[in-house]
């Protein structure tokens, strides 16, 4: 096992390797290729051609002249104003009454050159990559032509493609697709931090343009973006952090009491009371949290019912109140308790049947061994079901902890337009007590149009989200655990 | 080395994607021959009135055939869906007039060209609520977007509900409630506007505010006004957006709300259902008429349709004489157009004669995008009776500063 580690590379090493020896390649291929590789330089295809791969010879030529013509003609014209995004403002248009048309001369807009500068820049840089490529394979083409060895046809490339490195053509079409609608759109969210796009600055009437690190200044600053900015934000921060512990124990705990309790011998009809929990999770989510919502409301049925049984009169009279209705979801401290318990009874459903079939796997012979030992229920539960749950379930217990930061539903729907914060320093921000950085996110741009920031706050919820969960993966999985339990 | 193959496909895909992306469909010639394509956005329960409208439209001009859809968006989140793509928003839409400003600065409205059309037939506050630095932008169609009392006169008088301090007491003596929102910086302006202060959106889209200083009154001597009626037990404040559930709890004797609620009210008031002016309530010993924030709904065009001509067009049919008069009928949208609004059917309208009465004292409220959250938050303080105690002109201070600060 220690022999086995220390081969193991260090990934960033191995990674820079391979580049190394990419450049290295392309620098032999140049060097000693013969004159149609050098003439692939120039005409992608030349190389293959040559050596009668012509369909294939020609594939790459019109990719390359695709590619070009990209470049130049729709790629240029967007990278030339990406530096200042733009300077010609769009006047006020003029009204032609005889076309009934509206006249505007000709304007730039940032966004779109934003979008399609960072487009071009990646075609630009993968389109080199592949003209490198391409070159160290023509090279590639030539050392086996001239060993005497036999060259794949155009069939048998495609052939090749279904059965030997069919793995390529199945994680094609995913990988296209994380490209164009994942990292694409991420990298111009990710630009947007860095320029003016606010609400003074929205395209396609008015320009926005790069102001560098200025808007993370004014985040980390004192004053900022607006005078309790800063505040705010530490405020808003902290609950998350609150919320998504709390969140993440109470409906894993709950979850594996439930399955334990349900899975116990005395228990009957096991099945029933699974499927009455599973139940629940086959109503939409929105549609319980918002039926909550008016069910907790401070006119809503519970109020009503407590009311009138006389509850909430005692707890008037005990002081816990002081209004004549219980602010569930209207009163920070109250908000906070009744959104984790409501939490709890969305989410344990789910943990619930992660932990029954987990349960089921524990082997039944060490439990009887301990049995015989002499330990108790609890000490089992302690020191065998415990740490085998954890050890199973541990990189689910990390993605649920970052998903309840950005536990987007819960919040917004139980609290959005029945809650108002009395905290005027919150208000100034557009914040409330119950927000999470990523609701609050949500209505700085919805609401404010304030993009520039709302870009920023997103790069740190994943800079947290990050960090995290690179140090529980790390604590958690890492060393020798896996060998305890088998 | 089929890698390539791989490498091949994939960046073929990805020059066909951008391709599609950069293929800009080149602007049509809408001459008289073709047929003119337009978008209109009315509210949801608008949308059967709104099609027989635009029929009506067609119909009015043969010679040109036109391919018009109508979508849903309602008049209050017009701007949220507008202002996120300008060019994708439809070229005629109707949104409520605290909005005004903000399209204006996002380039969406298109000037009006026929104004004096639209000057000549509506009643001033809602020219003037369509008009910005000099220039009219929309074509209004309705001035009921206020808020007024409705009471049960089966059990209040009229001389109950002339002042807040009768008219609590008179719903103290019934054991039934008074019902007002606070949090809102809209419903709030009424009171503070009553005694001369304003809320005016400025330049750089900040808010000149000035309701911690001195106008008729002081802005501590309105809050203070306003903690006295939050004092009697038989007040109510009421959340934001929840009116209608309330209303129909019945618990209610009076409820300060606008035409929208004009259905429920009658159903919860029954033979005693009545409306009129908002009370005065009691500021520095002396009574203040409480005033209502002006509440205009208008069609806007969009200044990047391609039709604008015809757009422009539209709007002025979907919001002339005429068409308030259905309006009316078929929804009982109360009319801006001068002559529509003289009709008897629409002076028998109690809700719409209620609103009329109060437009005497109604204000214009343009605010920027910081004003909402802040006085939002100042008027939950006041609604819950200012329970910290916090020094008024401190409460004011706050929220004065917050409110009017310009977006950074």
């Amino acid at each position: 096992m220690a022999r086995e580690k220390k081969k193991k590379e260090n990934p960033v090493l191995g990674a820079l390797k391979k580049i190394g020896s990419f450049f290295k390649d392309f620098g032999e291929a140049v060097a000693k290729g013969d004159i149609w590789v050098k003439a692939s330089l120039l005409v992608a295809g030349a190389g293959y051609i040559r050596r009668k791969q012509v369909v294939k010879g020609i594939l790459v030529t019109l990719l390359e002249v695709g590619l070009v013509l990209y470049t130049v003609l729709i790629g240029f014209p967007y990278l030339a104003k990406f530096g200042t995004l733009g300077t010609v403002r769009r006047g006020a248009p003029v009204y032609n009454p005889v076309t009934m048309k509206n006249e505007v001369p000709d304007y730039d807009n940032s966004l779109l050159i934003l979008l399609f500068g960072v487009i071009s820049i990646s075609a630009l840089v993968v389109g080199i990559l592949l003209w490198m490529w391409n070159v160290v394979g023509s090279y590639r083409v030539q050392k086996l032509a001239e060993s005497g060895k036999r060259l794949n046809t155009f069939r048998q490339d495609l052939h090749e493609m279904f059965n030997k490195k069919f793995y390529i053509t199945l994680l094609f079409l995913p990988i296209a697709g994380i490209v164009i609608f994942n990292i694409m759109p991420l990298i111009v969210m990710i630009c947007v931090a860095f320029t003016n796009y606010d609400q003074t600055h929205m395209p396609p009437t008015e320009l926005f343009t790069w102001t560098g690190l200025a808007n993370f200044k004014n985040l980390f600053s004192t004053g900022g973006l607006t005078s309790t900015f800063g505040y705010t934000f530490s405020k808003i921060l902290s609950w998350t952090i609150i919320w998504a512990v709390s969140a993440t124990v109470t409906t894993y705990f709950g979850g594996i009491l439930l399955a334990l309790m349900i899975n116990s011998k005395y228990t009957k009809m096991k099945k029933m009371w699974r499927s009455l929990f599973v139940a629940a999770i086959s109503i939409p989510q929105f549609v319980t949290l918002l039926l909550l919502r008016n069910f907790f409301s401070d006119i809503g049925i519970l109020n009503n019912m407590l009311t009138e049984i006389g509850f909430t009169g005692f707890l008037q009279d005990v002081g816990l109140i002081t209004t004549d209705y219980i602010p569930f979801l209207s009163d920070p401290v109250w908000a906070k308790v009744t959104i984790i318990v409501i939490n709890i009874w969305v989410g344990v459903p789910y943990l619930m049947l992660i932990a029954t079939g987990v349960l089921m796997n524990i082997p039944e012979d060490i439990k009887e061994s301990a049995r015989i030992d002499g330990a108790n229920a609890f000490q089992i539960f302690r020191k065998i079901t415990m740490p085998y749950m954890l050890f199973v379930t541990g990189p689910y217990l990390v993605t649920q902890f970052v998903q309840n930061i950005n536990n987007f539903n819960v919040i917004y729907l139980l609290t959005q337009d029945i809650y108002t914060t009395m905290d005027q320093k919150l208000a100034a921000s557009n914040g409330k007590e119950v927000d999470l950085l990523v609701t609050w996110l949500y209505r700085l741009t919805s609401e404010a149009y304030n993009y520039k920031m709302a870009s920023v706050i997103g790069i740190c919820v994943f800079v947290i989200c990050a960090v995290f969960t690179l140090v529980a993966f790390n604590t958690m999985i890492k060393g020798d655990k896996e060998e305890s339990f088998q | 080395m089929k890698k390539k193959l791989l490498a091949l496909l994939m960046a073929t895909s990805m020059v066909a994607t951008l391709a599609a992306c950069g293929g800009d469909n080149g602007g049509e010639n809408a001459g008289s021959g073709e047929t003119v394509a337009l978008t209109v956005w009315a509210a949801e329960e608008d949308q059967e009135l709104t099609s027989a409208l635009v029929e009506k439209f067609k119909a009015a001009n043969p010679d040109q055939t036109f391919d018009i859809t109508i979508g849903v968006q309602s008049e209050a989140t017009a701007k949220d869906t507008i202002l996120v793509d300008v060019e994708a928003a439809a070229d005629v839409f109707a949104f409520a007039n605290d909005q005004i400003q903000s399209l204006v600065d996002a380039g969406a409205l298109q000037p009006v060209q026929d104004v004096d059309t639209v000057t000549k037939n509506n009643v001033a506050g809602s020219v003037s609520a369509a008009t910005i630095n000099n220039t009219l932008y929309a074509y209004p169609f309705s001035a009921d977007n206020g808020y007024f009392l409705y009471y049960n006169s089966s059990l209040l008088s009229e001389e109950d509900v002339q002042s807040y301090d009768n008219l609590l007491a008179a719903a103290e003596k019934l054991n039934k409630k008074v019902g007002h929102v606070l949090n809102s910086g809209w419903w709030l302006g009424g009171f503070y506007h009553a005694a001369g202060f304003h809320t005016t959106r400025t330049a750089e889209g900040g808010t000149d505010l000035n309701w911690n200083g001195t106008a008729d009154y002081t802005g501590v001597e309105v809050t203070q006004g306003i903690l006295d009626i939050v004092a009697s037990p038989a007040f109510v404040a009421i959340n934001d957006g929840e009116t209608g559930n309330n209303i129909a709890s019945g618990e209610f004797v009076a409820f300060v709300t606008g035409t929208w609620d004009a259905g429920t009210c009658q159903a919860a008031f029954g033979d005693g259902y009545a409306a009129t002016k908002l009370p005065t309530f009691t500021v520095a010993g002396k009574q203040v008429q409480e005033g209502t924030i002006g509440g205009y709904k208008m069609m806007g065009v969009n200044a990047y349709s391609d039709n604008v001509g015809w757009a422009m067009e539209l709007a002025l049919f979907l919001t002339n004489e005429e068409s308030q008069v259905t309006r009316f009928e078929q929804r009982q949208i109360g009319p801006s157009n001068i002559k529509a609004a003289e009709s008897d059917a629409v002076k028998a309208n109690i809700a719409i004669a209620a609103i009329a009465m109060q437009n005497q004292w109604a204000t214009l409220q343009t605010a920027g995008d910081n004003f909402w959250a802040p006085s939002k938050t100042f008027g939950e303080i006041l609604a819950k009776g200012n329970p910290d105690g916090t020094d008024l002109q401190t409460l004011l201070d706050t929220m004065v500063k917050d409110a009017s600060a310009a977006p950074q």
